[in-house]
């Protein structure tokens, strides 16, 4: 069912329905039921259904023994044709191997795929750019409608053109708030310590004034960086050259309560695994291996071990060549093809029944302007099927929990734009990226861009987990239900790390429980 | 010390010299007082010493005085640093504060360091400042700017002495850094380095040494736009973008001069700098590391031998640059010391038939990175040495000497197995503290043992060409060591190989009946590779009728160890040795010495220059005429310009200064009004539009200014401009600029530009008309080769020959006078048609007398010149005395040092001195930072060898170096050991000898031999020049085609490739219509400022630029894989940005 569906079936009981609450229930398997429940438990007072009034929990406990009812549809959903990176067909994980393991996995016994994975989303042979000025312009305004979209259901917002030439508004007659809705172009600090915020939209820019008298404002202003959409209400002054804010919406993800995704078993997270540089911590790292086989003494690990259906990597599997110069004296596989048979050679040593997703970084083989597609043929031919490779970013969909995998470089320009974002504690910039709805607004910055029709880095659909890597350093924070991990690395610090005073953190690995989304950090080291 | 000593003939030199200088101020200055110029007298100041200068441009008043009597015991930099610690302590000068002192005494030091001639300490020292350690104790730090790069490492890092002694005597402590402060800096230096680039590089280990224990602070300004990314907003640290000038005090000056530094601390025992130790032990053993270069150092025996090579010079090499010779690579440039009369100061010779036979890429002037002893060298023909050794395609092996038989030969030649003679003087070692390398067997030294053993009639001609009986009977009869010309280069093969040859010859070898020729069967040779063992040896032979012909071979054969019948007189030699040169001696019987022990490597490093100075766009004139003169700056659109359809045409909106008439006041932009008074800037204030006499507003405080936006009558100014000369308007180009960059925004007279224009003459930034040289010293001359005669030379003072005998020939040979000038003829057109702008505007404009009244270059020859180094604020005077065919001026070493510049490759610039006296004014310079730097502040007037750059003490000028000196070079000696000995500039100083009787080793033919312009100007694309580059590597023995080609991805192509698809993702766009620029593209599509379209700036093309021909470079000479994979994913890269993954273009082979 899609979401249109959906919204037809409100439609024709007299409700509206928010696009978020739609898509919710559109990524839910049982939707006729679940629209069914909704409708019957609704509160009259509700004329727009959102995401708040649809009980997930409610419902399936309603529906009986939710999960397994889940997992079986799941299957089957995951033999339609999705934008699926895999050479292959997702193998069935063979009951020998299934049997091998402890009471968990029952559910799996059944002898269907155990570990589905669904793409949503992925650039992966879908770039169309070519380069041409046309394709930059269409890139931001994809941005722009897409966010301002979001903040137009939130405030009544009007174009800038029409602030300057409304003749009504001149008459002396504009004490009235206004609202628009623009691109943040450039941000400035007056002499008197005020912040002037230029914004445009389509049809045209307008300056708009932060007072420093007005500290909540100002102190929200501080964290805005270039190129975001941000909602802005305040009034114009009688020229109509300058709006003075009084408030900012901002396409934050609206405040919903936690749902059982219905999923269960657990998910590692990792990235920057930088195989074949001198300083990867191959022990560690094997160390690791033998833990997903649950060749561990630990009983409490190997329960864990046993849990384990899915490895996420977000980007950085090997060093690479050529990403940074005098990059050859700090390999110790010079060659690039080695280094991802190396790494390929490690990911065989993990289990078949664990599923793992691969996306790229900025040290891997591919083009380094994001979004990034999947590794080429030839690369992915070394792996194991167990292995699903997509693009960065890309959001996959694990057993009904969606995972929005970004390898996370625009965590650079966050750090150096926000007062309060910083390496050490990654999940700050992740919470700017989701208060913002995009992961990374900064054009010019550290981060290249592909200029593709669509900005894919937009976060539309809100995911439940958002996994970065490329900072080394471990974070995992809630934002608002959805949980943001940053997976540390499996290199100890480099030479250029110690020059910018940066301390990673090692072999440390996030685990996460798929049905309650309670985390744990795991360390090798 | 100071006291001026020069001979009755120098002394007269200097004298018309400075006779003729004052006639031309006086000209000057009558043309200046009629006030049609900023100021009505010449604006140049003359200085007749460094005391002079360096009281003019710091402005401390009684520091000349106190100069001048401190030299009088100490030395330059000892003196420095007392004037510095005075000034400081308040004994010279007068200031306010302590901040203030401390300011002006590291200025006036540093000034005094660089004689009173570089920017630096007005313009590289911005400030000193005083600020608080965490422990409450004050600290100073200097604030350096970019300019501080002009003074040179030794000044940089001797003005952070120079701090920490006043500061001592101030009771001021020493800097402490915090912990990230000293990460800072580790951060910010390794950055600056990849984005700047520094000469010297510590390693971070050294940078925290530095910074940990240096008890000054450095402190800058940023220059660059890259900011660090760790160590950030740091309290005590005002940017987070790169401070250049910190970045070149503490690297290039600190840790690479740090044996300079300490030897001060030592002398004046300044506690404190202990650490120095520590500095320079660590950076010996990177010194080491660095050596390790490509040859791998076998035993001990060969590295006690020969010098380690070091590829430090081929370093970020670049595309159509070629390289020469890899480090010490046997085929390569072969070291021979001594001199010309055109090499020494950091500039060699090679012999023209070399620069020939390498396709014609070294030329005159060329600039060579170099192996040792420094790190480059300007380059000179001097065919006194010997040439290239080349295979041609018959076979044959011969050396070729003369350059016509160089031209002549060309075609043929298949192989250069050896790129010739290189000729480095003693004085560059010295200068460059580095060790003296073997020498190698030359006739100089052989000469020498000969003399000494031998005492006969025959003159040096004679016994230079020895035939081979004379050889071998001087060595058996006086146990001489073997002629040169008989030494072949054994060490160059193995024993293994000597014993091949010695078998091969007696088995195969058939000697005639005279004993003058030795046939070997050629196939057979050739096969066996014994061929090759013969051109390894440099052992010349032909190819006729399938035998290898050697003629006079007895040397040969008796070195092989072979009797008369070619048959072997040894049954074994050590297979041990590192080469044959051990079993060449012991089977010959004769003493045979190491041939050529030493090769320099080298690649180009830029080629020479000799051009007009032209700013881009290039006005005639430095009057505004904002946007109405097009992009193309024309005066005449600009008075034919209508700002709309209905505005008066030639009325034009500039930037201009205001001047009022106090008599009359009028307002307007000339010096002088029309009632005759003279004007003066107006001040307002920019803001309140009020009036401001004392340049600051009464109402805001804010500062004036004369300048404002005004409409004037061009059309009108323009016309006049033509009717005042009498001059016709139809110039092609007449150019003027579109904004004054002074801060008064005073403007020339147009009438200068109409004049320049006629004889198409350019303006630079302080209206002087320039010519752009590379700089190449000259010691002596002869009048045919400077296209002068003998008496026209005699009539400027040149009385004797450097044997004393009567100048009255052609071809005699003359000592060059310190300030006198050689430049090529293009230079010699235009300093003539500036004599012609000159005459003109002294008649038509001024209305005097013509002073020049040149018709042609023989008119020009003895007049008046000012050189004028890039980065200096200092012009020399200098006399023009010949021209020349090579694009680079000549002129005496002490010429080129009094303008802070050696010959390694540098370029400076000449002007006619009476252009400078009359139109440069230190109105017309820009405002900017640097803007006071390549402009003639002040003139030295004479030169005193003692107060130029001390580079310049280190030339030596003997006719001959001493046996001794030769047989030490085995010993690796330092040069320091002969500094005494030798007859250099150092010792000569102080007596009238500092300017007289310099002689030199080796004369050459002609000092503008060779080709005249170097190849590498003369290709068009990327991909010739690679070609050319990689087609001379594949013919040279010595280069290593496929290590060229790698070295050129990895430093010139792939970085180019990685930016640009970098800069593609991340660039701003720009409006095509009113140039308007964005960051990114604005949402809109159109130029949000004036609706126009708006385009990239970085485009597909040049992303991909590189590609094709990396590609082809990496595969055709088979880089490393890692270099070729590299490439390959970049490639991949390029393909994903550039192609859409759903319209895969389809080729017409898909259709077949």
């Amino acid at each position: 069912m899609s979401e249109t569906d959906v919204l037809r079936m409100f439609a024709e009981a007299g409700y509206q329905i928010s696009p978020d609450a739609a898509e919710l229930i559109a990524s839910q398997s049982s939707q006729d039921e679940l629209v069914d429940y909704v409708l019957k438990n609704i509160d009259d007072s509700v004329l727009v259904v959102d995401v708040d009034d649809i009980d997930l929990d409610g419902f399936l406990s309603h529906n009986g023994n939710g999960s397994e009812n889940d997992t079986s549809t799941v299957t089957e959903n995951s033999a339609e044709p999705e934008l699926n990176c895999s050479s292959e067909p997702f193998n069935a994980s063979p009951v020998t191997h299934s049997s091998q393991l402890q009471s968990s996995f029952s559910p799996d016994l059944s002898g269907k795929t155990a570990n589905p994975v669904k793409v949503i989303s992925d650039i992966t042979n879908q770039s169309t750019c070519v380069g041409e000025y046309m394709e930059f312009v269409q890139y931001f305004r994809d941005r722009y409608s897409k966010l301002s979209e979001i903040i137009r259901g939130r405030i009544n917002a009007r174009p800038v053109e029409s602030l300057t030439k409304n003749r009504r508004l001149g008459d002396g007659g504009n004490n009235d708030e206004v609202s628009v809705i623009g691109m943040i172009s450039d941000v400035r600090t007056t002499t008197n310590g005020h912040k002037l915020i230029e914004i445009e939209d389509n049809t045209g820019s307008l300056s708009v004034l932060v007072r420093t008298a007005d500290k909540e404002l100002f102190e929200q202003a501080n964290s805005f960086v270039l190129d975001e959409v941000v909602g802005v209400t305040g009034m114009l002054t009688n020229d109509k050259k300058l709006l003075i804010a009084s408030k900012f919406t901002l396409p934050d993800l609206p405040n919903t309560n936690f749902t059982n995704k219905g999923s269960h078993g657990k998910a590692v997270f990792i990235s920057d695994v930088h195989v074949g540089s001198s300083t990867f911590l191959e022990d560690e790292w094997l160390r690791f291996i033998d833990f997903l086989n649950g060749y561990i003494d630990d009983k409490k690990m190997q329960d864990i071990s046993n849990d384990i259906r899915y490895v996420v990597v977000s980007g950085d599997l090997v060093d690479g060549i050529g990403i940074y110069p005098g990059q050859d004296k700090e390999l110790s596989i010079p060659d690039v093809y080695e280094q991802y048979r190396k790494a390929a050679e490690y990911f065989k040593q993990i289990p078949e029944h664990i599923t793992v997703i691969i996306g790229p970084g900025n040290h891997d083989a591919v083009r380094q302007a994001e979004p990034q597609p999947c590794f080429g043929e030839e690369l992915k031919s070394y792996f194991p099927k167990n292995v699903t490779f997509v693009g960065n970013p890309a959001m996959v969909d694990l057993d009904g929990v969606k995972v929005l995998m970004y390898h996370g470089r625009s965590i650079d320009d966050f750090v150096a734009s926000v007062p309060h974002v910083s390496y050490q504690k990654p999940t700050t910039a992740m919470v700017e990226m989701m208060k913002f709805r995009h992961l990374s607004p900064i054009y010019g910055g550290r981060v290249s861009i592909a200029p593709e029709k669509h900005d894919h880095f937009v976060i539309n659909q809100i995911p439940d987990i958002l996994h970065c890597g490329h900072v080394h350093t471990v974070g995992v924070e809630p934002y608002k239900n959805v949980l943001l991990i940053n997976s540390g690395t499996w290199q100890s610090q480099t030479e250029f790390q110690k020059r910018v005073n940066l301390v990673p953190d090692p072999a440390r690995v996030p685990v996460v429980d798929l049905s309650n989304m309670k985390t744990s950090i795991l360390k090798f080291n | 010390m100071t006291e001026f000593v020069a001979s009755e003939s120098m002394m007269e030199y200097f004298n018309n010299l400075e006779n003729k200088l004052n006639y031309e101020i006086q000209i000057a200055g009558k043309a200046r007082s009629h006030g049609k110029d900023p100021s009505s007298n010449v604006e140049i100041p003359v200085a007749k010493d460094l005391a002079d200068r360096v009281e003019n441009l710091i402005g401390v008043s009684g520091v000349a005085e106190r100069i001048r009597e401190l030299e009088n015991d100490k030395s330059r930099e000892e003196a420095a640093l007392s004037l510095g610690k005075e000034v400081a302590e308040g004994y010279v000068g007068n200031f306010e504060s302590k901040k203030d002192s401390v300011e002006s005494a590291i200025r006036v030091a540093v000034a005094m360091l660089t004689e009173g001639v570089v920017a630096a300490p007005i313009e590289g020292i911005d400030s000193v400042n005083l600020a608080k350690n965490d422990d409450g104790t004050e600290y100073i730090s200097i604030f350096y700017a970019g300019p501080v790069r002009s003074a040179g490492g030794t000044a940089q890092a001797l003005s952070v002495l120079v701090g920490d002694y006043v500061r001592r005597g101030l009771n001021i402590d020493r800097y402490k850094p915090r912990k990230e402060e000293v990460e800072r800096y580790v951060e910010e230096i390794t950055l600056y380095r990849r984005v700047a680039g520094l000469q010297y590089m510590p390693s971070e280990e050294e940078i925290r040494l530095i910074v940990e224990n240096c008890p000054i602070c450095l402190d800058g300004e940023p220059t660059e736009q890259a900011e660090v990314e760790g160590y950030r907003d740091l309290e005590r640290v005002g940017t987070n973008r790169i401070r250049g000038g910190v970045g070149l005090v503490l690297a290039e000056g600190i840790a690479l001069k740090a044996p300079k530094i300490q030897k001060y601390v030592k002398k004046y025992d300044i506690d404190g700098w202990e650490w120095l130790d520590t500095l320079m032990s660590g950076e010996k053993s990177e010194k080491k590391d660095d050596g390790g270069g490509t040859e791998e150092s076998g035993d001990n025996k060969k590295s006690e031998k020969k010098p380690k090579p070091k590829d430090k010079y081929l370093r970020d090499l670049i595309a159509g640059r070629p390289v020469f010779s890899h480090p010490s690579r046997p085929g390569g440039f072969r070291l021979r010391y001594g001199r010309s009369r055109n090499t020494s100061f950091a500039s060699a010779g090679i012999n023209p038939a070399s620069m020939v036979i390498m396709d014609k890429f070294i030329v005159a002037g060329t600039q060579l990175k170099v192996e040792i002893p420094g790190k480059a060298m300007g380059m000179a023909p001097v065919d006194f040495i010997e040439g290239p050794t080349v295979r041609l395609k018959s076979g044959d092996v011969l050396r070729i000497d003369d350059v016509n038989d160089a031209y002549e030969l060309y075609p043929q030649v298949e192989h250069i197995i050896d790129i010739g003679e290189m000729l480095i003087n003693y004085g560059d070692f010295l200068e460059n503290n580095h060790p003296l390398v073997p020498s190698p067997y030359c006739f100089e030294w052989w000469i020498q043992e000969y003399r000494n053993t031998v005492s006969d009639t025959c003159t040096d001609e004679e016994l230079e060409d020895l035939t081979q009986d004379d050889a071998l009977r001087v060595c058996d009869q006086y146990n001489v060591p073997l002629h040169p010309k008989f030494t072949y280069l054994w060490h160059d093969i193995t024993p293994q190989e000597f014993e091949n040859l010695a078998r091969f010859v007696s088995e195969h070898g058939n000697l005639s009946d005279d004993n003058s020729v030795l046939q070997i069967p050629y196939n057979n040779a050739d096969d066996n590779g014994i061929k090759l063992i013969l051109e390894k040896l440099l052992l010349f032979h032909k190819v006729r009728d399938g035998m290898i012909l050697i003629s006079e071979p007895l040397p040969f054969i008796r070195c092989l160890g072979l009797n008369s019948n070619l048959e072997l007189k040894w049954d074994d030699i050590d297979f041990d040795d590192e080469d044959a040169q051990y079993a060449v001696n012991n089977v010959s019987g004769v003493v045979v010495r190491d041939r050529s022990l030493t090769r320099v490597g080298a690649r180009m490093g830029r080629p020479e220059k000799s051009n007009r100075r032209k700013m881009s766009p290039v006005p005639n004139v430095l009057f505004p005429i904002g946007d109405s003169g097009g992009n193309t700056r024309q005066l005449d659109d600009a008075s034919n310009y209508k700002a709309t359809m209905n505005s008066k045409v030639g009325e034009i909106k500039v930037e201009i200064g205001i001047r009022e008439c106090q008599s009359c006041g009028i307002e307007t932009y000339e010096c002088r009004c029309d009632c005759g008074e003279f004007t003066f800037p107006k001040m307002s204030c920019p803001w309140c539009d009020i009036k401001a006499n004392d340049g600051v507003c009464p109402k805001c405080g804010a500062k004036a200014s004369s300048v404002k936006t005004k409409n004037i009558d061009f059309k009108s100014i323009y016309q006049k401009a033509f009717e005042n000369l009498g001059e016709r308007d139809n110039f092609e180009s007449f150019k003027g600029v579109k904004r004054l960059m002074s801060k008064n925004m005073t403007p020339e007279p147009i009438e200068k530009g109409v004049l320049r224009a006629k004889y198409n003459l350019y303006t630079f930034k302080d209206a002087t008309v320039r010519y752009d040289m590379s700089d190449i010293p000259l010691t002596h001359i002869r009048p045919d080769e400077l296209g002068v005669t003998a008496y026209q030379l005699r009539e400027l003072g040149y009385t004797e020959d450097i044997y004393g005998k009567p100048f009255t020939k052609d071809d005699q040979i003359v000592c060059l006078k310190v300030q006198d000038l050689v430049v090529p003829y293009d230079a010699a057109d235009y300093l003539l048609k500036t004599a012609q702008y000159i005459d003109d505007l002294l008649v038509k404009y001024y209305g005097l007398e013509p002073y020049y009244n040149a018709k042609t270059i023989d008119d020009i020859v003895g007049v008046l010149l000012m050189g004028l180094a890039p980065h200096t604020s200092a012009g020399v005077l200098g006399r023009l005395v010949g021209f020349t065919k090579a694009s680079v001026g000549f002129a005496h070493p002490f010429f080129h040092a009094a303008k802070r510049r050696n010959c390694d490759g540098d370029e400076d610039c000449v002007m006619l001195l009476m252009d400078g006296l009359i139109n440069f004014s230190p109105e017309y310079l820009p405002d900017k930072r640097g803007g006071k730097m390549d402009a003639p502040l002040v003139l030295t007037t004479r030169i005193d060898p003692n107060e130029v750059d001390k580079e310049a003490h280190n030339i030596d000028v003997c006719p001959r170096y001493p046996l001794e000196f030769y047989e030490s070079t085995l010993n690796f000696t330092n040069p320091k050991d002969f500094e005494d000995t030798m007859d250099i500039v150092n010792n000569r100083l102080g007596t009238p000898q500092q300017y007289d009787n310099f002689l030199y080793t080796h004369d050459t033919t002609d000092i503008a031999a060779g080709p005249k312009i170097s190849a590498y100007k003369t290709f068009g694309s990327m991909l010739e020049k690679v070609e050319s580059q990689l087609e001379l590597a594949d013919k040279i023995r010595a280069v290593d085609a496929s290590d060229v080609a790698e070295r050129v991805l990895m430093s010139h192509f792939l970085p180019d490739l990685i930016g640009n698809l970098r800069a593609f993702s991340r660039q701003g766009t720009r409006c095509v219509k009113c140039g308007e620029k964005f960051r990114r593209p604005p949402l809109s599509g159109n130029c949000t400022r004036c609706g126009g379209k708006v385009i990239l700036t970085v485009h597909e093309g040049a992303v991909k630029k590189y590609l094709d021909i990396s590609s082809k470079v990496a595969n055709d000479y088979n880089v490393s894989e890692y270099t070729k994979q590299r490439i390959e994913i970049i490639g991949y890269e390029i393909k994903s940005l550039f192609e859409n993954d759903k319209s895969k273009q389809i080729g017409l082979s898909d259709f077949m």
